[in-house]
């Protein structure tokens, strides 16, 4: 894949292209849209790149020969980064267009990461023991979190390490016992790391994390015992399993379930199975081999944090040496615990299901709720094998995901697009508009309230099972009705829908404690409504918003005229009021 | 004032939806059994009653919730779950002194399988009170079923005669199945369709299925919405109120905005709730302003998530006239359930919750004088292994429930218990109960209860008259 093989548009110029129908839906274009849509995606390459092709859904319009690559305009480009990462600056938008998609993000997979999770909370002074707790206060955690998402380069692997956060899900939640933000630190670092590894590689590393040990209970998971009838613990193997690797039924390469002669799902495991890879998963323990006590804060002891970071002990003695059969895989008994652990992942990581298990739900974190069968398929078939015989090779399913015909042509379908993550709202604009600290103290707190936060805060699910399902239909819908998924509204409701806009309204003029938003960039536009709100659409919503709603923006704002004599409050006041309406507005909110 | 009465296109789009299913050749679900939906009998309430679901997210363990007391029965479970000497604690095992204060007395003479005795948790002390003074109730081994199932057709391969619940022990699915008898993407729960019954007995039909916690599916029927509430009542969306930035217009605008309908079904639908959220916040602030409950839902001054969610459930219900309410639902919840590690520590401290606000909420029911008009019960994904992984317990199947208030035949055990074993007849290994008893009868009693019919009761669950008895007796 290279750097001609664009996928463009015809168009006239960045002007104003989207127009939104407010019609009702009728169920003909609906069903028109979505043919065009599949005809499409089965005519883009099996690497996900696609030809140079039109989004005429009509087969007989000019093929990819006949039609010279263009130039990406800005509209597309701004897309294209509000996928693969949280803004679209300028700056942005102009090296994705002068050097294409494709190299644009292999220059992103070389950048370097500058500043670590672990390393900011050690020069923020969070790792050395101090009488504010910071040994055993998870809150020091998110302040991490937040500083990883608000600031650094490198935006594309933050972007791709957060929905990876939310497929292999750790949350801080119940991390208690010393050091929390510190196994959460390198629990995020991991995932960023690794974000452009390979899945065997992330598949291990985050099985013997500390934080994963501790989260989902191989930490301290001891063999049988036959006396006492004590038996290893099943979570691990459960859920890695369930939610890392294959899920629970057998899938097609595209992501659609197979079924058996009676037309039934074909379940990948049963219980038998989770109980002999949990024999797998015994032996692991923190490892405090490194570590040292320090004393004089509390009556205890306080350990350094050495712990916390790369991977857990094993201790052969309290490890299983039972046979393991799982999968039609036989571990024979006494294989040493290492090799045992290579073994089984090996199992996993192979088995058909992984691959288009994990390209649908990263296509739906990064893309769209209802990818096509043949999207998951185009992804799947990269995840099996990257064109060099590389299986799991996770810059290939970036690539795929992200430069696949579907993905850049979703907004000419009125089902496309998902809801995006308030996490992600909240980065977005964050960035957008230069964020930074008073103080350098990023003293953001859990936000997971609905009703006073975003509903949701990053490392912070409540459960392994995510902020939302990859199944999740929201009821009494049109969307239930024609039977598509729709994952992020699981946090959509009454109470989290005014949450959100009240604590953007907030957010925007007065920031969170320390942390400020700078308008600068767009204050020169304070006197001009139009050319405000043009640059608010470009950047925060790559031109998605309808003229009605453009129209609808500007007047409001126009309604109490500026001139450049006006005071400073009155033009703030009007470039908070162009934000909030953009951050509010159902058009941005749907990413297409 | 009718907001969001049954709307036709709602209506069609949920037939629509179920011939797709249908062509699709998916197994019905409950919800194709409702043929005629919109035209199905409601009832017409002139009294009030409340359902609330209290849901216990990671699985609870029912083992170390309801313990024997016996000393017979206590031994076999201090064995399996690593107790001490001398009946002390040990293990995952709690020790039989601790048990004193909370042993269950029935209120007329049960024998149970095995003459098992049976304590709460130490921590459930109010909840064992209402027990003894039969406001609660137990309900044993009970969990998601098909059909009756016996060990042996548990294990047969016959999968026709003997289905199973899909995924089992899997959290979300059985989180799912617990709510809406199908498992994750399930849209139709039971605490739904007994709202669709009520819609045209409330004034605000979005009032009639509550929730508290996040969106739950068992509260979303054919029409019936999940409306949410936040514990500190309805949010007011601020800026959409008359001025933004010093402007009327921009709030106007904002409004408008945040609710026009789209051609787009993500947009359509994000201003959708949004809309419901502002039509109903007034109204709502107003009703529950006034309220002022002198029970405390507060015993200890530590953090209860649950005991918030059931002040604003009790809050609500105290507005129940001047929202005119005659039937409401409610989901609440807690999490941390699932008890893998540190049982001894992280259970004890969740149970302590539960009691807290369980008791609280039934105390506020008395002091609104509405106590035997509201029932509340437990629920959760699945119960544990009786079995230990060292310090906590594994997924398993049928657990044990609690029923509670005034309209309760309480201070009595319902189903059968299980024995206190790693390999009887009555659980599929390491402990995890076979239940004996299925959601679906739970379901039917409440809804019996709650003023649904015979016809009603097998469209909303068609397959409980495969069970032994659709009236499991618990309530009045």
């Amino acid at each position: 894949m290279n750097n001609k093989s664009l996928i463009t548009r015809p168009h006239s110029s960045d002007a104003p292209e989207i127009q939104i129908s407010k019609k009702a839906p009728d169920a003909s274009t609906t069903a028109l849209s979505l043919a065009g849509l599949l005809t499409l995606a089965s005519a883009g390459c099996g690497g996900g790149g696609g030809d140079s092709q039109s989004t005429n859904v009509n087969p007989s319009s000019s093929t990819a020969s006949s039609v010279a690559p263009q130039p990406l305009t800005k509209t597309q480009a701004a897309g294209f980064l509000l996928q693969a990462q949280f803004t679209a600056t300028d700056d942005e938008i102009s090296s994705v267009i002068s050097s294409g998609y494709d190299a644009w993000l292999t220059s992103q997979f070389n950048k370097t990461i500058d500043q670590t999770g672990a390393q900011w909370l050690t020069t923020s002074g969070h790792t050395t023991p101090k009488n504010d707790g910071n040994y055993f206060n998870p809150v020091f955690g998110d302040w991490m979190a937040w500083n990883q998402l608000l600031t650094g380069t490198g935006q594309v692997r933050k972007r791709l390490a957060l929905a990876l956060s939310e497929f292999f899900v750790v949350s801080l939640n119940p991390i208690d016992g010393f050091w929390p933000p510190m196994l959460i630190a390198n629990y995020w670092d991991l995932l960023n790391t690794k974000a452009f590894d390979n899945f065997r590689n992330l598949l291990e590393d985050i099985s013997l994390n500390p934080a994963m040990g501790f989260f989902l209970n191989t930490k301290g998971n001891l063999k049988e015992d036959i006396a006492s009838g004590r038996v290893p613990d099943e979570n691990y193997a459960r859920e890695i399993m369930q939610l890392f690797t294959i899920g629970l039924y057998e899938l097609n390469l595209d992501g659609t379930l197979k079924t058996n002669a009676q037309g039934n799902p074909i379940e990948t495991y049963v219980q038998s199975d989770i109980t002999n890879l949990a024999r797998v998963f015994t032996g692991y323990n923190w490892d405090y081999s490194k570590v040292t006590q320090q004393y004089g804060f509390e009556s205890y002891p306080v350990p350094s944090p050495e712990f916390t970071s790369g991977r857990m002990a094993f201790d052969s003695r309290k490890h299983s040496n039972l046979a393991v059969n799982f999968l039609g895989t036989n571990i024979p008994e006494n294989t040493p615990g290492a090799e045992a652990l290579r073994i089984a992942l090996d199992t996993l990581f192979n088995h058909a299901n992984t691959g288009p298990f994990f390209a649908k739900q990263m296509i739906q974190r990064l893309v769209t709720s209802n990818p096509s069968p043949a999207y998951v398929a185009r992804v799947a078939t990269v995840f099996n094998n990257n064109g060099s015989g590389v299986r799991g090779d996770l810059k290939a399913v970036w690539r795929a995901i992200l430069t696949d015909t579907e993905a850049r042509t979703l907004h000419n379908n009125n089902i496309a697009g998902k809801l995006r993550e308030p996490i992600v709202r909240l980065t977005q604009i964050a960035r957008t508009f230069n964020v930074s600290s008073t103080n350098g103290k990023w003293e953001i707190y859990d936000l997971s309230n609905a009703d006073t936060g975003l509903g949701q805060a990053p490392l912070r699910s409540p459960s392994v099972f995510n902020f939302f399902r990859p199944g999740y239909v929201p009821p009494n819908t049109t969307i239930a009705a024609q039977g598509l998924l729709a994952p992020e509204f699981q946090l959509h409701n009454e109470t989290s829908t005014a949450g959100y806009i009240n604590f953007v309204t907030f957010f925007i003029k007065s920031g969170y404690s320390d942390v400020k938003l700078n308008l600068s960039a767009i204050e020169s536009l304070a006197t001009d409504a139009k050319a405000l709100v043009d640059w608010l659409n470009l950047h925060l919503t790559a031109n998605q918003l309808s003229s009605a709603t453009k129209n609808l923006i500007q007047q409001s704002l126009e309604a109490n005229p500026l001139t450049s004599a006006s005071s400073t409050n009155a033009k703030y006041d009007r470039l908070y009021a162009a934000i909030l309406l953009v951050a509010a507005s159902p058009e941005y909110l749907i990413q297409k | 004032m009718h907001i969001n009465k049954l709307n036709e296109m709602t209506r069609r789009a949920f037939l629509k939806r179920a011939s797709t299913l249908s062509m699709m050749g998916i197994g019905a679900p409950l919800a194709l059994n409702l043929a005629g939906i919109g035209e199905a009998a409601a009832f017409e309430a002139n009294d009030y009653k409340a359902l609330v679901c209290v849901f216990l997210f990671g699985g609870n363990d029912h083992a170390n919730t309801l313990i024997p007391f016996d000393t017979t029965n206590y031994d076999l479970y201090s064995t399996i779950r690593g107790g001490g000497a001398g009946r002390t604690a040990g293990g995952i095992a709690l020790g039989h002194d601790s048990l004193a204060a909370t042993a269950l007395t029935t209120l007329t003479p049960q024998t149970l399988t095995n003459n098992i005795q049976y304590a709460l948790s130490p921590e459930l002390k109010s909840l064992a009170t209402l027990f003894n003074s039969g406001k609660a109730a137990v309900q044993l081994n009970i969990g998601p079923l098909l059909t009756p199932l016996t060990l042996a057709q548990y294990n047969s391969p016959d999968r026709v005669r003997y289905p199973l619940p899909p995924k089992l022990f899997s959290h979300n699915d059985q989180q799912s199945i617990w709510q809406a008898l199908n498992s994750e993407g399930a849209t139709r729960g039971w605490g739904g369709y007994m709202g669709d019954l009520a819609l045209s007995s409330n004034n605000i039909s979005t009032l009639t299925c509550i929730s508290a916690s996040g969106n739950a599916v068992f509260l979303a029927g054919n029409n019936a919405l999940q409306y949410q509430i936040s514990p500190s009542g309805a949010i007011p969306i601020w800026a959409a109120k008359g001025s933004a930035f010093n402007s009327s217009s921009v709030s106007n605008a904002l409004k408008q905005l945040i609710t026009q309908s789209s051609a787009h079904l993500w947009e359509n639908e994000l201003a959708t709730v949004t809309k419901r959220s502002m039509d109903l916040e007034e109204s709502v602030n107003a009703a529950l302003n006034p309220v002022n409950l002198s029970t405390s839902f507060d015993r200890d001054s530590k953090k209860n998530s649950l005991a918030d969610q059931l002040k604003v459930v009790a809050r609500l219900i105290s507005a129940r006239d001047v929202l005119g309410a005659k039937r409401q639902v409610f989901f609440v919840s807690l999490g941390g359930f699932d008890t893998h590690d540190g049982l001894n520590e992280n259970h004890p401290r969740l149970l302590a919750q539960v009691d807290e606000a369980i008791s609280a909420f039934y105390q506020a029911t008395v002091e609104l004088g509405v106590s035997e008009k509201v029932t509340s019960f437990t629920a959760s994904d699945f119960g544990r292994t009786l079995a230990s992984n060292g310090d906590g317990s594994d997924h398993g199947w049928g657990g044990h429930h609690f029923v509670v208030g005034g309209a309760v035949n309480g201070g009595q055990f319902y189903g059968t218990a299980p024995q206190i074993s790693l390999n009887s007849d009555d659980q599929v290994g390491q402990g995890r109960l076979l239940p004996s008893t299925s959601v679906d009868q739970l379901a039917a009693t409440l809804a019996s209860w709650f003023g649904a019919n015979t016809s009603e009761i097998n469209s909303i669950l068609p397959n409980v008259s495969r069970f032994a008895s659709s009236n499991l007796g618990f309530m009045k």
